[in-house]
Parts: C-alpha cells; structure tokens; sequence
C-alpha cells in the first residue's frame, strides 16, 4: 500500500504536467455542471420564501368568463361559512393605451389589472421613486405603470394616459409587484388602476379577454381543504382555483427539471473531456512502457502497477473537478451586476446570491472523477499485457487480443456513462436518450472524420516533402487526428448548425413578412363598431378589410357513432376541453378545403351545422352526423357535424378555426369581430392608424404583427447565444484536447524534427509541415462540423419546425474557415518550440 | 540453486518455428559465479530471461531455489523476482521519472521492507554513489546509471543476480569499475551471479563460462583472459 501511495505521488510529480492539459477538460465541463446547477438552486431557494408573493394570496379563483350567478352564489355559500377570511377582486385584461396628449401618435398593448384597496394580501411592490405602495395612489383616475411604458408612449410620471373612455394620470412607476406570476406570458407592460376604474372603462364588453380573479387570505390549515371545497362545486362553471403551494409545487417541478437538463449539457461538455483523458491515458501507456516493465521485474504485480495508475488517474480527475468548481465560483462571483439583477427579476424575486451550492460541489465532483476514470480504464488495463521480457526482446511488446476483460471495460463505460447522464438528468430516460443520441452523433462524425482523412490519403503520396509528410503524421500510428476531429468537430457542428438553424428560420419569418401576408391583428371589435372601423380601414390601407365574427365556445358533449361524452369534464379527457374562437360562414376561405362530408351550400342549411378541423375529428374519433353540444355565452347550441377540413396555417390572411358554423347559428347572439389587415408599411402612418383606430374605438385592441416578430427575432436570439456559448465550451474543449495532444506527443516529435534537421531540412520546411498539418486537420474538423450542421438543419427545418430548408452555405464556409484557423493557429503555435532546439542536444538526450 | 531440465525456447519467425535454444541442462550452484558468451542472436539473452522468469520455456523445467517457475502465473513470478532475483540491463532501465534513491528504495517498498530508506542510502553508498541520491537517471552518466541499477538489483538481498551485458553500453573505464562491483558482490555477498557478457575481462573472472552459439551451450570455463570472445 506505501509503495503503491509513494509511487502515485512521485508519477504525479513526473507527468502532471504533460497530463494536465486533459483534465483542464474535466475542469471544463464540471465547471458548467456547478456553475449551472448552483443558480438554479438559489433561484429555487429565493423563490421558496415568495410563492405566497407571486400569487399575492393564499387561495386565487380565476376565471375567464363574466362570473355567472351560480357560480358567485357557490363562491359565496363556501366562503361565507369560513371563519377569519379576508377576499379581494381584482381583473386583468390585455388592451390599448394611448398619451392624452393628441400631439403623440402612438398606441400600445398593455397588460391592464385593476384592484381593490386589500391588494397585495401578501409581498409587496417596489416603486422607482422609493415610496411605499398605497392603494390611493390609485384612487380617483390614478394608473401605476412598468417603465417600459413612458418609453414607448413618451410620456413621464405626471402625464394623463387614455385606456378605453377613461383618462388616467400615471402616478408612479412599477419596479416590482406581487401577483405577477413568472416567466409569465404578456402581451404588454403592466398598467395598475383602482378596480372600480375598470369597469367604468367600458372595456369590458363581450367576448373580451378577461381574467377575472377573486383572491383570498385564510388561516394556513385551511388553505388546502377551501380549495378542495371549492374545487369540485366549481369545475363545470370553468373556474380555476389554486393554491400558493400549488404555484410553489409547480415552480418547484419545474427548477428542478430545469436544473436537471441543463446539467446535461454539462455532462456533455465533461464527456467531450473524457474522450480527452481516453487519448492522453492511451499514449501515456504507450510512454510507460518500459517503467511497467522495469517495476514489474523488480517483484510488482499487475494490480500494484494497475493500482498506481488508477490512482493517479483519480486524483487528477479530482484536481480537474476541484479547479472546475474554483472556475465555476469564480465565474458566479464576475458575473456583471447588471445581469444579475435581470436574472432576479425574471425569477421574480429581489435578490439572488450567486455561490456555488454544497450539493452542486458535490455533483460536479463525482461525475469528474467518475468520467476520468471511465474513460481512463480502458488505456490502463493495457498495462496488464506489459511483459517485463520487454526490457530484453522490445520485439515482443504486442497488443493482446481483445479478451473478455477489454469487453467487460466497454461494457463498464456504457453503462457508467449512462448511470451518471441518468444521475445528473434524474431519468433513466433522459441518460438513455442522451447517451445515445451522443453515441450516434460521434458516430458519425467519428465516420465522417475516417472517410476524410482517407480522402487526403493520395496527398501523401505527392511529391512535395512538407506536405508528404504532413500527410503522413495524421495518420501514423499513435496520432490524435480521430479524437480532435471528434472533440473540435462537436464543437464546430454544434456552433455552426445552430447559427444555419437560426438563419433558416428568420429567413422562414422574413418570408412570411415580404408577401401579401397580414402584420396586424385587430380584436374585440364590437357589433355596432363593425362600420366605423371598416371605414376607417378601407380609407387607410385601401383594401377591402376582411371582419370575422367570432365567438368562444366550449364542448361540453359529443352524442357520436363511436364516441360519446356526457359532460364537460369528459370532453377534457380527451384533450378538448379548452375554450375555442369559433366563427360562422357561408363559404370556404381559400386556405381551407373539405377532406370529409359535405360543405353546406350558400343559402346554408336548415338546422345548425359544424365543420369540424382534421386534428379535432381526430381526438374526439367524430364521423359526419355525430352531434357535439357546445356552451357559448352560458348557452348550450347542439350542431351536427357535416364535414372535416385540412386548414393550412402557414396562410393566416382568413385565420384559422377548429369549429365553423353554418351561417344562422349565431346571427342573434352577441358577438365580436376581429380582423386580419396588412398595415401601411411607413411607421408614421402604421402609428396613425393605430392610434385612430384606438381613438375611435377604444376598446379594441391593435396587436402590431412586426412588433411580435421582432420578439421572436430577440428570442431566437437569445436561444442562439445559449447554443453557442455552449458550442463553444465544447470547442474550447476540443481546442485544450489539441494542446494537450501536442504536448503530449512533443517528445517523439522533438526526435523527428531532430533527425529530419540533421538530414538537412530547413526550418522553412519544417514549419510548413506544420501549418499544413494542422491546416488541414482544422479544415477536416471544421468539414467534419459543416457536414453534421447541414444535416441537422435539414432534419430540424424538415421534420421539427416545418419550415422550407436553406442551405446556410455562407455560415458553413465561415464555420470551416474558422475552425481551421483555430486548430491550425493553436497547433502550429504549441508546436513551435521544438523547432527551437538544437539538433544535437535532442539526439544525445534520446 | 538454479537448475534447468530439458529446458528449449521455440518461437514463430514468420510462419515458420524457430528454436532459439536448445534443449538443454544446466545447474548453477548458490555462490557459483557464471558467465554465458556468444555472438548476437545465439541465445544468450534469452536464456537469461527464461531463468529470470521474464518469459516461459517451451519444453522443460525451470527451478530456482527448489521453486519450479514454469508453472507460476506472472504476479507469482513478480513476486518471487522481488525476493528472490535481482536484474541487471545492458540499457540500466532506471525509470526516468524517479531519483536515483528512489530508483533503489522502490523494490524495498514493493516487498514491504523494513527501513528501506536506511538501506537503500546504505546500498547507494556501497556503490559509492550517495552524493547523487537527488539526481534523475537523465542527469547522471551510463557508469552512474549502471551503478544504481545494480543497487536497485541489490535492495532485496537476492540470492541471484542475472546480468544482461552489463557493461556493453560502457567505456572501459566505467566498464572496468562494474567489473570489480560485481566481483565484489560476489566474493563478499556469497550471491550467485549468472551474467551474459560480451567482454571477455569481464568473462575472465567468472568461475564458470558457457558459450553459445546457434542455440547450443558449450563449457568452455574457465575462460582464458586472452582468448579472443567472437564478436
């Protein structure tokens, strides 16, 4: 055991050098593992003491509809039995704000909420000018808004603003607020006003988006069971009632699935890292040789040397995984303030601290040392077929067969491999999926990597020195060039194929954008406003505009040949159960056509009919004749189903519908419209009309299609980043592989350049071997990436986002260009210094 | 106590067997001092490694110290080279990465001795080389080297050191000081030595010489000083 332990420390002190380049790898990836692990953990644990917060009560009841009277006289029944409960209302719906000051020619989307003087029962908000919130700021025609606002309708604290009828002056601005929920969906900044100014904006007419909330403090034993109580009475009416430990238990779920994945990306990064430790472990083997043999003649058995090297093996991967927990705190320490804050306020919470958690140190450890000993085991078990007769015949170093303990090996790292994916992503699903899917991507990239450098094969047949023989040390024995086209090429194929994704998918939204396709969106039109706005309309964008009446509807039963369902709940079983904008017509628009039954005729049919989209006959198995109950404005309507039809969504001018009536169904009901234009190109006119129309018609509300794109413009963006960044850890990995294989094999190198020296060739040469090697090792790399990219991109465009695939030959070039500077400028940089020895002195030395 | 019975090495040249040596016998006594000569490629080199239990006889028996060694697996071998067998190499096979003490004290430590480190200085000192005990094997000449190879062989106390051409990678100088060493050793140690050899002072010396020549053993002991060894 002394000799074993002794032995370790001096090997370290001989070969830490030459082996540390790999286990900066490991650094690599359990820094990312850490570093990611341990944000995600102290968001959770930020957030844990403000769920209450994020709901601003113990119990919420929500819903969309106008609260029917059944459903109030329910609410009330329960509650009024309830001792020490405090209830407060409050409603959000998204409309459109303008400045009072008609000089502004501009108007917006924001997310309006009105509250009563009990708001916030718990957290608080957070005002730009210090002040404590109180509910009489909003009192009297007050508004709290989000800053964004006052930027994009210039106005400042002070000025009057005009939601619907009324005018409001904004009172302050919200920094933070309660009852916000996270990460939510939002259509516009918030606009804060009293409750009763609400209703008196007259907004709120039919089929507006509505939430209408009631929220409720009561005593915390209580909390789960008055939900219980009221969750069951309440269901048919579709009203929502939840818990703050029901947002926490979600919020909860989903941190932790989130920490979990992106661990994953993680281990990916360490994995990469452990290709590396399998490369150096293997031409260190190589390099010990003789000392196995010499420890073996002197008594050692196999386990004793096996031992020492497992050891050592450990105790780097522990220094990688060590250094990589240093890097990952210190990287959490230099994040900009700027960006912290950002983050606390996506999470919604004040302040996020950013170390590094016990239980992440502890993760990022294991899966280090494990991964280095994974892969290492492998190279090491070849010391066992070491015969110390090496020492005597050097003839009779030949590999072993592969017998069954190299299998068992294998076996061991596959299934190492995917007990750790399975441990950081929590499933054994998840480890298999991963796993696998990284197998076959090294694969194939590993096949890629083979057939190109067979490729070049014939080069080295040519007839210039420099390249014959840079030719020839790609492939001669012991090289690197499969693990650095492996390594550099994950790398390369991940950065490259996600920015050609990206180009095709903008290319995908720009083309949408350049035809006749709509950019603006008006909803809520009502009944008695249909002329004004098609007026004004067809006075501004000088087409006829195309009004939809809509209406939201809910299947509550299907009387069918093959299916039959009873009640609302049971059409939820089956997937159907949300709230659909339903319309009526007497034709077919042309992005529809009928694929089953019969479409009614013009003159429409004498009872109520539906026809129903391919994706709905499908979930609810419907054939034509069946009768689906629906519930419209408190109202049940019976129809009969008479055909199906295929909508194709890409065509949005006439919209697209899961149910379209016959025409006669709805003519008395009450209803709105809403309507798809192509706004005036020019920003001051496409203002104007929005504004106008806002003006005119204050309740509805005008979505601008080019503002929603550049949303998702900023989005892909941003996903863009993330996919980099980590494309580039892997190539950062890649290029440190291509470092330590440099060093690694600079002995042998130093030997070449010697005698090649002392053959007579000029450094010239000797550099241009360089460059040509590594030159053309980086253009396979990066070939090796471009490949893997454009079949990415084809599968995603093709078969994931359905958008036409674009060959990004711009992006690919560039990818390869630059991957072959990188590898070409690292390799020939690290290998410089053997050319500045002396000849003689290398020789005498070997 | 060595003894060889029957003992011949077969391998595979190409396809076809070749004997590189024949079945032979051969006893050497505890003490006995033995030299085998020859030209390169008759088999001298091997037979050392079949006794050292470096590689396995294809016909016959082996027994050193009473122990017969064909049978043993190659941990069992490991472990009966660090008792009883110490090594010398014509190329030393100091390992590179290790001072010349711990070159020595390494086979202490693998047997588990007791002090190691008192009796792998007092073995550095024996070869006169206890000022170098902090150097690596590349900053110390072939003599040097060679030197601390054969304390490192000396460490366990061996009944038997083999020697591969000990002094073949030396000048005459040093050559001639490993020569007096081993004599030493020897005479004062009572320990058995077999050594393959081309320098015929240093064959000159022994108690007994075989020669070989295409696989077969001849005694020729004792040698002649001015006898002329064939290259």
């Amino acid at each position: 055991m002394t000799f074993v332990l002794r032995m370790v420390g001096r090997e370290l002190r001989a070969s830490w050098r030459r082996l540390a380049f790999f286990f900066v790898c490991v650094a690599v990836g359990v820094s990312a593992i850490v570093a990611l692990r341990s944000v995600i953990q102290q968001v959770g644990v930020a957030m844990a003491g403000e769920t209450r917060a994020l709901l601003a009560a113990d119990v919420e009841i929500e819903s969309e509809q106008p609260w029917s009277e059944a459903a109030l006289a329910t609410i009330d029944g329960i509650l009024g039995a309830e001792p020490g409960l405090s209830r407060t209302r409050s409603i959000e719906t998204p409309t459109m704000a303008r400045p009072a000051d008609e000089s502004k020619v501009v108007a917006r989307v924001v997310e309006l909420r009105g509250v009563e003087a009990a708001f916030p029962f718990y957290g608080r908000f957070v005002l730009e000018d210090g002040r404590a919130y109180d509910h009489r700021l909003l009192a009297g025609g007050g508004a709290l808004v989000r800053p964004e606002l006052l930027t994009q309708l210039d106005v400042a604290v002070g000025d009057e603003i005009l939601i619907g009828d009324r005018r409001f002056e904004i009172r302050g601005v919200i920094l933070r607020e309660p009852g916000g929920g996270i990460g939510a969906f939002s259509f516009g900044p918030r606009v804060l006003i009293d409750y009763a100014d609400l209703l008196e904006t007259g907004l709120l007419t039919l089929g507006t988006r509505a939430e209408r909330q009631i929220l409720l403090r009561v005593p915390e034993p209580r909390v789960d069971a008055l939900a219980a109580a009221l969750r069951e009475p309440l269901r048919d009416e579709f009203v929502r009632v939840r818990t703050y430990r029901n947002t926490e238990d979600r919020i909860a779920r989903n941190l932790s699935r989130a920490e979990d994945y992106l661990s994953l990306i993680g281990f990916v990064v360490v994995v990469l890292g452990g290709i590396g430790v399998w490369s150096v472990t293997r031409v260190f083997v190589q390099q010990r040789v003789r000392s196995v043999a010499v420890l073996k003649c002197l008594g050692a058995t196999s386990r004793q040397v096996l031992a020492v090297y497992v050891a050592q093996v450990a105790v780097l991967g522990l220094g990688g995984a060590l250094l990589g927990v240093a890097l990952a705190a210190g990287g959490l320490a230099s994040l900009p303030s700027s960006l912290t804050a950002q983050a606390a306020a996506v999470a919604g919470v004040e302040d996020l601290s950013y170390g590094v958690t016990g239980s992440a140190v502890v993760q990022g450890l294991g899966v280090g040392v494990l991964v280095s000993l994974l892969f290492a085991l492998g190279p090491l078990l070849e010391m066992r077929t070491i015969k110390p007769l090496a020492l005597i015949r050097w003839n009779l170093i030949t590999a072993a067969a592969r017998d069954w303990v190299q299998w068992a090996v294998v076996g061991v790292l596959a299934a190492g491999l995917v007990a750790l994916a399975s441990w950081q992503a929590a499933s054994w699903e998840a480890g298999l999926w991963v796993c696998g899917g990284f197998a076959a991507v090294a694969v194939v990239l590993h096949a890629v990597g083979r057939a190109l450098v067979r490729l070049i094969q014939p080069l080295g047949a040519g007839a210039r020195f420099a390249v014959r023989h840079a030719v020839l040390n790609l492939a001669r024995p012991g090289n690197q060039t499969r693990v650095i086209l492996l390594a550099v090429g994950l790398g390369s194929f991940f950065v490259i194929g996600i920015h050609a994704v990206q180009a095709n998918l903008l290319g995908a939204f720009a083309l949408e954008i350049r035809e006749d396709s709509p950019d603006m969106f008006l909803i809520d039109i009502q009944q008695d406003q249909q002329a004004g706005v098609r007026a004004l309309l067809d006075e501004r964008t000088g087409g006829a505009p195309n009004l939809i009446p809509v209406l939201r509807a809910r299947v509550t039963g299907v009387d069918g040949q093959r299916t039959r369902l009873d009640s609302a709940r049971a059409v939820r079983r089956r997937g159907a159960g949300r709230e659909f904008t339903v319309t009526y017509r007497d034709r077919l628009e042309a992005n529809e056509r009928v694929v089953e039954g019969v479409f009614w005729a013009p003159a429409g049919p004498g009872r109520p009919e539906v026809s129903v989209e391919e994706s709905i006959r499908d979930r609810l198995d419907l054939a034509m004749g069946d009768v689906l109950r629906f519930r419209v404005l408190g109202r049940e309507v019976r129809a009969t189903v008479t055909s199906v039809r295929a909508v194709d969504w890409d065509d949005s001018r006439s919209g697209g519908f899961m149910f379209l009536f016959s025409p006669g169904v709805f003519d008395q009901a009450p209803h709105s419209f809403i309507s798809f234009l192509r706004g005036p190109a020019e920003t001051t006119a496409r203002a104007r009309l929005q504004r106008d129309l806002v003006a005119g018609f204050p309740n509805v509300s005008v979505i601008d299609g080019l503002e929603i794109i550049a949303t998702v413009r900023r989005i892909l963006d941003y996903v863009t980043l993330a996919i980099t960044m980590v494309g580039g850890i892997a190539i950062f990995s890649g290029v440190l592989i291509l470092v330590g294989s440099v060093a690694m094999t600079k002995y042998q190198r130093r030997y070449e350049t010697a005698v090649f020296q002392t053959l007579g060739a000029t450094r010239r040469s000797l550099v241009t071997m360089l460059v040509v090697e590594y030159g053309t090792l980086g253009v396979l790399a990066g070939a090796v990436g471009s490949v893997g990219a454009l079949g990415l991109t084809w599968g995603l465009s093709r078969h994931l986002l359905d958008v036409e695939w674009n060959p990004a030959p711009l992006v690919n070039l560039g990818g390869m260009l630059l991957t072959t500077l990188v590898v070409g400028g690292v390799g020939v940089a690290a290998s410089l210094d053997v050319l500045r020895r002396k000849p003689l002195a290398t020789l005498r030395a070997e | 106590m060595i003894e060889l019975r029957n003992v011949s090495k077969t391998v595979l040249s190409g396809n076809a067997p070749l004997t590189i040596v024949q079945p032979l016998d051969l006893t050497v006594s505890s003490g006995q001092y033995v030299s085998i000569v020859g030209p390169s490629g008759s088999g001298k080199s091997t037979l050392l490694g079949l006794i050292a239990g470096l590689d396995a006889p294809t016909t016959g028996e082996i027994v050193i110290d009473g122990v017969e060694i064909s049978g043993l697996d190659e941990d069992a071998l490991a472990r009966l080279r660090g008792r009883k067998i110490g090594i010398v190499f014509q190329f030393f096979h100091l390992v590179p990465s290790l001072t010349a003490f711990e070159n020595v004290l390494v086979p202490l430590e693998i047997a588990g001795a007791a002090r190691a480190a008192d009796r792998a200085a007092a073995l550095l000192s024996e070869v006169g080389l206890d000022e170098r005990a902090g150097h690596y094997p590349a900053q110390l000449s072939g003599g040097e080297q060679q030197r601390i190879a054969i304390a490192r062989a000396l460490a366990n106390e061996p009944p038997i050191l083999l020697a591969d051409e000990p002094t073949g990678n030396l000048d005459s100088a040093n050559g001639r000081h490993i020569v007096e060493l081993l004599h030493g050793i020897n005479r004062s140690r009572g320990t058995t030595i077999v050594l393959v050899t081309h320098d015929r002072e240093l064959a000159s010396g022994t108690d007994v010489t075989l020669r070989m020549r295409d696989g077969r053993t001849e005694r020729v002991s004792p040698m002649p000083a001015r006898q002329e060894v064939p290259a």
